[in-house]
This record gives structure tokens, sequence and C-alpha cells, in this order.
């Protein structure tokens, strides 16, 4: 056999192979393609397109873009958005840091606060929204006035104040996922080898400087994805808003998701603005994952 | 008794200063108030459950005034959630077969045998992976109802094989999977799909573990597609009638209260089983369900 | 609309005589050679009462005897046009479902519901439906696309025990309700100071807001040249949220709340369900509520029937009107002639057509009977056919059910009958939308104290005219 017909034989193998490989990831293509990538393809298609119902009429252009944007509800979702993401860094961002080092510090317990802190993210969103509903009730029968009534405040409204309606929505957020983020920080601070506390401890440093110098750098390049990752998951808030105050009071707490669910299926049916809103928000959170990985990069190549 | 090592920052010795005791001690009542915001809506809305309409309304107290189990079973009865559990299970049972063959298959590919251009595919999954499928769910629906695959669990069971967070799990595993028993394999004769269901596949059984767990999780929660998809019709799950009940306001507040503790029940159960998995092994892998 | 007028108050004197009426035996096979199916939207839901579901079954047997080759496939359906357009272009609409009478003639002019003239014709019920509702109900191309199913007029629900704990009532036992909306905030207001409940709830959420909104809004004169919204000469659709009747009527809703400070504490988040809620459980002493949904504070949240009173809707400084709407039947636009045949057979068994037999009649005192055991009170019902044989036999049989004094609902079935109170339905375009725009705004005073009336007003106008403009006046 000549090398030229060997490696004929080795290429035509490596190309049935190639094709073999590909044919048995060819039903899991498919399901990415309809369920992930088509969609999406045909959320930026159908947003340049006036549509009637599922069809589409005729194409215009950027008009549901610039008549999407126009409006006050936009601007309004825009920055409640905005504000989501603020209230969620404040409330939610810290704590499971704080949570992790709080829940690492204890000894025998440590396997029971780890359960619990990691309990209420297992519960549905949908049931746990609805759930805090009744905490924030207005009237003397709502748990927290309940509660309040106790340490003798009278009762005071809570959702129906502009101000505080997204607050509220991530506290509760938080309160689902905030344990099970403190766990990922866990796991990323069990990699700090106690002898480093040792010997940092034995230098004369502090349980304050320790947390300072040590634990905290551990996690720091964690924190940093973590807190991509919770922008981009506060970014698609909807059922929260909607199922808890409808986008209220005066839109006070609408969500660019939400708005886009509401001209889908809100009773407009205008897919094509829906589709709009839905690119916007897409673009949205490419930037910010491109911000985040060239950030990323150059701390790597800081280290 | 045996003596726990202490990991954390303080260390034994810490504790013979006062102010490190001080530390401590107010480290332990923390978590125990984390304990108290973590399980007390819990326990409120099972007391609550037992409320009837006017006193779940009007009531200023947290207990209830009888514990009458007969409340919860009426309700049960009554919206007949015995068919919705019942459908929650065949949707969740569809849903991890799915997220575990066809992902799995698609990770087994990228992560494995890495045809010529397996690349391109890896980034675009990579991709996905930051945009959440909600995004995308008008031309999705529209879709699905082109293709008449309304009222039936099928698109929502397929919809869990196309998930490019599962993917990435399955890829990440694959690659740490030494190399030298899939080769031993290939030699032995077996093809591609063979060494996938005979040697890979019980091999991961740990990442196996962790996404189905995870894609029962969600399945039992996920409610917005299953809605548009099952609509009103009679294979409708448990999420799907609680966010019917809470759009529609067919059931009075206090129904509702039990119909959420019926809808955490099942999470719950599959918590408490799998609570070692979860918070050791599918933190481990560095995600949240 | 002063033909419905008419219509009504002729139901409503009605003799109580039941008169002859023609007899078929629900037994008899009527038609052997009809063989279709028909998939029925209008099921009841799991959610529904046992009685309810068991009067569907019943139907679906009598069907069975006499049309043994028609198919009928129960698949509850809970409408919503944003659900129902992709079923009908996919083509798995149900063959019967039931919208609200502010979507026919959307649906109507899309293309997107069947032609039934033909069956209506063949039924032999064409000519004895009611004008009013044929407007709603008909193309422009003359032909009929539905039935209507049941009316309502927009009342006022009173929580009785709280009037009377207010010491509201009249020396005959009555409650003194308010007449207009002036004594609405006041009596409100004497009820907050005794009780400590609220005096009206009012759920502004989401639509519900606006859409009561819009009744009080035409009290204080938003009709005619101050209409909320209007064709003008060209064709073209224009809403007036800022004319000085619009701005007055939600100056007062502002008032409600913080002049009287007469409103529920989480009115923002309160819909239709949870003021119902709030008047059954006596957390509130009114509601503005429809004659179609007596049920809700009563049977299914408790309220005892001697407790509840259904008033007219309060007038205005400029006028008196009350919100009259309701949910017709309307059918798939695929469905085949013998599949109209079915469907009306269908609806003749479940009572909807002028038609009375031994069966119906039944079923009817069977519904009476259910509603009386409920706890429901059971009511005159606004009929849809000109019969007046068919409309007093419907009469007799519902006094005999009567489980209510009827002095505390007199006087709302008079308003309407004698024409003291104006029916008015709903605004003709896009209703819904409007309501949301409007509820944004009514969401704004109740939130906010001291917020500008009509700089919020003006904004709604500006988006709604917008979405006015994209929908229908550039299309």
């Amino acid at each position: 056999m000549s090398q030229t017909k060997v490696m004929r034989k080795l290429s035509g193998a490596r190309f049935a192979e190639n094709s073999k490989a590909w044919l048995i990831m060819l039903p899991s293509l498919i399901l990415m393609l309809f369920f992930v990538w088509e969609p999406l393809f045909e959320s930026v298609r159908m947003s340049l397109y006036k549509t009637r119902n599922v069809e589409l009429v005729r194409y215009i252009g950027f008009d549901n873009y610039i008549s999407v944007m126009g409006k006050d509800d936009f601007i309004q979702a825009l920055l409640n958005t905005f504000s989501y993401t603020f209230w969620s860094l404040i409330i939610g961002f810290l704590l499971p840091v704080v949570l992790a080092m709080i829940i690492g510090e204890t000894r025998r317990s440590k396997g029971i606060f780890r359960t619990i802190a990691y309990l209420p993210n297992m519960l549905p969103g949908l049931a746990v929204i609805i759930l805090w509903s009744s905490f924030f009730s207005a009237e003397k029968s709502g748990v927290l006035n309940i509660l309040l009534s106790t340490i003798g405040v009278s009762p005071q409204t809570y959702l129906t104040r502009a101000e505080w309606v997204i607050p509220i929505i991530i506290i509760i957020a938080t309160w689902k996922g905030a344990g099970a983020t403190a766990l990922i920080y866990m796991a990323s601070m069990a990699g700090v080898s106690p002898e480093l506390y040792e010997a940092a401890a034995i230098d004369g440093a502090t349980v304050l400087q320790r947390v300072w110098h040590i634990l905290l750098p551990s996690i720091r390049k964690l924190m940093g994805t973590l807190l991509i990752l919770q922008i981009i998951s506060v970014f698609q808030i909807m059922y929260e808003p909607m199922v808890l105050t409808k986008g209220g009071p005066d839109n006070a707490s609408l969500s660019l998701m939400q708005l886009m669910w509401q001209y889908a299926f809100g009773g407009s049916m205008n897919y094509g603005k829906a589709s709009a809103v839905a690119v916007i928000v897409t673009g949205i959170l490419l930037v910010m994952t491109l911000i985040h990985s060239y950030f990323d990069r150059k701390e790597s190549s800081w280290d | 008794m045996k003596k726990v090592q202490r990991t954390g920052v303080i260390r034994e010795y810490d504790l013979h200063s006062r102010s490190v005791k001080v530390l401590y001690g107010f480290v332990l009542f923390l978590c125990l108030v984390m304990t108290v915001i973590a399980l007390f809506p819990l326990i409120w809305v099972c007391l609550a459950g037992f409320k009837d309409l006017k006193e779940f309304v009007s009531s200023t107290s947290l207990l209830p005034s009888d514990f009458n189990f007969g409340m919860f079973t009426t309700t049960w009865d009554q919206l007949g959630i015995a068919k919705n559990y019942l459908n929650s299970l065949f949707s969740v049972a569809g849903s991890v077969v799915c997220a575990i063959v066809f992902n799995g298959l698609l990770g087994y590919g990228l992560g494995i045998l890495k045809p010529k251009g397996y690349g391109v595919v890896k980034k675009l999954v990579m991709l996905s992976l930051l945009l959440p499928t909600t995004i995308s769910i008008v031309p999705l629906f529209m879709n699905i109802q082109k293709l008449g695959l309304g009222n039936s669990f099928l698109p929502l069971w397929l919809s869990f094989g196309a998930n490019a967070m599962y993917v990435v799990l399955f890829i990440q595993f694959f690659e740490s999977l030494p190399h030298s028993i899939i080769e031993a394999a290939r030699i032995d004769g077996a093809n591609q799909l063979q060494t996938f269901f005979s040697i890979v596949l019980p091999l991961s059984k740990p990442i196996c573990t962790v996404i189905a767990i995870f894609a029962v999780n969600a399945a039992w929660s996920d409610f917005l597609l299953p809605y548009l998809v099952l609509r009103g019709g009679q294979l409708q799950t448990v999420m799907v009638r609680l966010f019917v009940f809470s759009t529609e306001q067919t059931v009075n507040a206090d129904t509702m209260m039990r119909s959420v503790v019926f809808s955490m029940i099942p999470p719950i159960i599959l918590f408490f089983i799998f609570q070692k998995q979860l918070t050791e092994n599918a933190v481990s892998v560095g995600i949240k369900g | 609309m002063n033909r419905f007028v008419k219509l009504v108050s002729l139901l409503l004197a009605a003799a109580l005589l039941l008169s002859a009426l023609p007899c078929t035996l629900a037994e008899e096979v009527i038609d052997a050679d009809l063989n279709c199916t028909i998939t029925l939207g209008n099921w009841p839901a799991d959610t529904a009462p046992q009685a309810e579901k068991d009067l569907f079954l019943g139907y679906q047997a009598t069907m069975a005897k006499q049309y043994p080759n028609v198919t009928l496939v129960p698949d509850y359906y809970s409408y919503t046009l944003s659900s129902y357009v992709p079923m009908a272009k996919g083509g798995t609409a149900p063959s019967i479902f039931q919208p609200p009478f502010t979507d026919p003639q959307l649906l109507i002019s899309q293309h997107l519901v069947g032609d039934v003239t033909e069956a209506l014709q063949n039924a032999g019920v064409l000519d004895k439906f009611s004008p009013s509702y044929v407007e709603m109900l008909a193309g422009d191309d003359g032909r009929i696309y539905g039935l209507p199913r049941d009316g309502y007029v927009l009342g006022l629900h009173i929580n009785i025990d709280l009037f009377r704990e207010a010491g509201l009532m009249t020396e005959e036992g009555l409650p003194m309700y308010p007449t207009t909306l002036q004594e609405l905030a006041e009596y409100g207001q004497i009820i907050r100071e005794k009780t400590g409940k609220a005096g009206l709830v009012f759920p502004a959420s989401e639509t519900y807001g606006g859409w009561l909104f819009t009744n009080i809004a035409w009290n204080f004169g938003c009709v005619g040249e101050s209409a909320l919204e209007y064709q003008d000469e060209d064709g073209r659709w224009v809403c007036n949220f800022t004319s000085p009747e619009c701005i007055a009527a939600m100056e007062y809703m502002r008032d409600l709340r913080w002049k009287y400070d007469i409103l529920n504490a989480d009115a923002t988040t309160s819909d239709w369900a949870s003021s119902h809620t709030s008047l059954g459980t006596g957390e509130a002493a009114m509601n503005f509520g429809a004659d179609d949904c007596v049920d809700q504070p009563t049977a299914n949240k408790g309220l005892p029937v001697d407790s509840f009173a259904l008033v007219p809707f309060p007038a205005g400084p400029a006028g008196r009107y009350a919100l009259a709407g309701g949910t017709c039947y309307m059918f798939a636009p695929n469905i085949t002639a013998d599949q109209g045949t079915a469907l009306m057979a269908y609806l003749k068994v479940l009572g909807k057509l002028p038609f009375l037999d031994d069966a119906i009649v039944a079923g009817m005192r069977a519904d009476y009977a259910a509603k009386r055991d409920r706890g429901a009170p059971v009511l005159p019902a606004i009929s849809a056919w000109n019969d007046e044989d068919y409309n007093a036999a419907k009469q007799a049989v519902i006094d005999e059910f009567c489980n209510v004094d009827m002095r505390l609902y007199n006087d709302f079935f008079d308003s309407i009958s004698e024409g003291t109170i104006t029916l008015k339905s709903e605004e003709p375009v896009f209703a819904q939308q409007l309501y949301r725009e409007l509820t944004s705004v009514v969401q704004r005073m109740i939130t906010r104290e001291g917020a500008d009336v009509e700089k919020a007003l003006r904004k709604a106008e500006e988006s709604f005219q917008e979405y006015l403009d994209d929908e229908i006046n550039d299309y």
C-alpha cells in the first residue's frame, strides 16, 4: 500500500466518523434549532414587519422599534428594569456572600443551615409570589401588618406605593434565590485551605483581616461572574410583577419583558412590537455580556 | 463525641478571645435569623390553608381558629387537583428523559466526539446560554401553533431537550472523563452510539442525577410556555392551573393558598430526598437551579 | 338602546301566566342522519360546581338521544382574544365559544368566526332575534355570526350588615343607599367612621379600574360631544380624556381616596374577584357590580342573601347611565352547515333559543333550584328574544324560585324598565386598551396625593390616540 492510499483510507474513515458524529447530534441540533435559534431569528425578522395576528403583513423596517420606543410605557419599563437591577444589586448581591460566610463559620450545624438556605430555591416561583402577596397585603389581615401590629405599628400599605413595589419584588426574588447562590460561594470558599487562615492567624491577622485579605479575594472572580448572571436574570423579570402587581401602580413595576408579554398576549396581539421589545432586551443583554467578557479578559491578563 | 474540624476563617484557638466569641455568637444568631426568614413563609402558608375565606380575609391572627384538614381535602377534590398532579407527573417525566437524552447526546458530540466543525456549534450553544427562552416565546409559540402541536405535551417535553445550560454541563463533565476508557470501547468495536449508552452514560451518573433534579424542578415549576401550549384544556399541569387561578380569578383567596401548598409539596419532597446531591454536587458544578 | 330598554321592560312587565307551550319529548330522535362532531368551548371548567357539570352531562345525554350521530366533544375553553386568534387561524378553535360583547365586531371584521344565519333560519328563530343584539352580532353584510348568551347591567352591590352598623337604614329596614355619586362618597365616609371598613371597594388593577371609571365618566357627562372616543367627520377614531367632564370625573376618583378616604387599602392590586371578596366578607360596604354576578359576594364568598342588595348605579352631576354588556356565543370560522345545525340543536337543548319544552323548563328549574341551594340570589333575567310567551314563561319559573326580598332589587330593575337609568354599552373600539390606559390614571390618582389630573389624562390620551392610529386609523 502506498502512502497516499493509507492517507485516503484514513481520511475516508475520518469522514465517516465525522458524519456519524454529526448524525448523533442531529436530533438535538434540530431541537436547538426549533426551540432556541430559529425563534430568536424569527423575533428579529418579525420585529421588522407589521403583523396581524400570526401573519406578517408587510415589511416596515424599524417602525415597530420607533413606535415602541417612543411610548411612555417603554421608557417607564426600561427605567423600571434598571431600577430592578439596581435594587437587586443592593439587596441581593452581597447577601449571598454574607450568608456563605456565616454558614461557612458554623460547625456541626453547617449541613442543616445549608439545607435550609437552599430550600426556598426549590419552590415553584409562581407559588412563591402568590404566597408572598399575602405578606404585603395592605389589609389588617396582611401578614406583615399582623407582625407590625404586635409592636404597635398601624397597618401600612405596600404594593400601592410606587416607590416600594420594585424593592418588594426584589426582596421576594432574593428570598427565593439568595440561599442557592450562597451555596455556590460556599463551594468556592471551601477551596481556600484552612492552613492559609492558620498561617495568617499566627502572623497576627484578626478574623476580619483574614476575611478581607484571604476569603474575599478567593471569590472575587466568582463574584464577577455571578454579578453578570444576576443582572441577566433580573433583566428577564416578568411573571413576578405580572402576578403580584400587574405592573402597577401606574406602571411603576412594569418590566421590559412584561411589556413584551403584554404586546403579544395582553389583548392587542401585536407580535411585531412584542418582538421588537424582545430584540431590544436581547441587545442589552448581549452588550452586557460583551462588557463582562472584556473585563474578564482584562482581569485574566493581569493575573 | 467526634470532634468536628473547623474549616472557616475563625480558627479553634480564636475562640479564646472574648471578642471573637461574641462574633461567633453573632454568626450563629444570624444563621438562626436566616432559618426563621427562610421557613416562616412556608409554615405560614400551611397554617393559612386551614382558614376559610372570611377568616383568611379578616382575621388578624397568624394561627387558624381550628385545624380542620377537611379544608385541604375539599379543595383537593373540588378542584380535581389529582388530575393536575398526574398531568404534571407526565409532563415532568417526558421532560427529564428528553433533557438527559438530547442534551447528553449533544454534549457527547461536542465534548468527546468533536467532529470537524464542532467549534461553531459549541459557540452557538454557549451564546444561547445567555439568552433565556422566554425572550423568544412569541415566535416559539407561533411555530408550535403552526405545526398543530398545541394542547399536547410533546412540545413541552422536547423543549427540555434543547437546553443550553444542560448541554454545557454535560460537555464540562464529559471533558473530564478519562479518554482511555472511551478509546478502549472504540477498539472493542463499539460504535459511537453504543459507546454513549454503554460506557459514557453509566459513568455520568453524578451529572445525570443533577440534571435530572434540575429538570424535574424546572418542568414542575414552568408555567408560561405550558400555559400557552396547554391553554384551558384537559392537560393543564398544577402550575398552569395555579397561573390560571391567579389571572382568571376563578377561585377564592383561601383556596388559592391551599393550591399553593399543593404545588409546593412535590418539590419539597424531592428536595428532602435529594438534598445531599443538591447542596453538595449541584453546587460543585457551580450553578443554581 | 331604546329598543333594548323597551325589550327589558316588556319582559319585566310580562304576566306571570305560563302559557301553553309546545312540547317535544326529549327522548325522541329528531335527526338520525345528522352526522358530525362539534367541540364545545362553553363546557363548564373543572372548577365549576358539580351541579353545573351534571347539568351539562344531562344536556349531552339529551343530545345523544335526539341526534345519535352527532358527537359532542367537551372542550372547556376560557376565551381570551389573544389565545383565540391563533386557534382560529390554525383551525383548532372550538366549534362554539363565549366571547364578551366587546369582541364580536372585531372577530367578524377579521373573518375569524363562522356564519350561522342559515342555521338560525332553519331553526326558525332568526326573526325573533332582538334587534339590539342583531346590531352587535351581525357583520356589515347583514349576516349573523353569534347569539347572545346573557347580558348584564352594572349597578351597585351593597353589604347591608355594614349599612346597618353605620346606621344607614330606612324605617322599612332597607339600606339607605346612595343614589348619586356624591352621596356615595358621603355615605362611604360615614361607613368608614362607624365601622372602620372600606366604604367602597374599587378594583383598580389591569383593565377593571378603567372599565368602572368609564361609567362614572359618563355620569359626569362624557357622552355625545364629550365622549371618551368617537369618530370624526373623516372617519378617524379620536379619543378625548381631557374634556372638563372627564377631568371632573377623575378628580372625583382622586377625592374618593384623598378627601373622603373611603377606598379599600389595596385598590391597585384588587381585581374583579377580590372586590367581590371584600364585599362578601364584610371588608367593604359597596362595590360596583352587575346583576349577573350577584352569586359572587353571596354564594361564592359567603354573604347571606338577606345581607345583600343590588341597587342602580349612582347618578352623576350630568347623567345617569349604567353600563350594559354581556357574553355571546360565537362559532369557529370553519364550521360546516351540518355543524351549524347541530350547534343550534345543542343551544336549543341548553335552553338558549326561545323554545320551552318540558326538558328545558325542568333544566331551568334545576338551575334555579341549584342557585337557591347554593345561596345565590335568583333574579329576573334580561332576555335576548322578542317572544312574549317565551319571556313570560321564563319569568314564571324564576318567580317560583325567588329567594330574595325583591325590595332589595326592585329599584335596580325598575330603573331599567322605567328608563330612569340609561343603558349604554361599552366604548365602541378597543375598549380593553382604553380601560388599561384609564386604569393607569386611576392608579396614579389614588396612589399620589395631589397628582395632576389633567396632565395624567393628557398623557393617557396621547398614548391611546397613538394606539388607535396604529390599530385602525392608519390601517
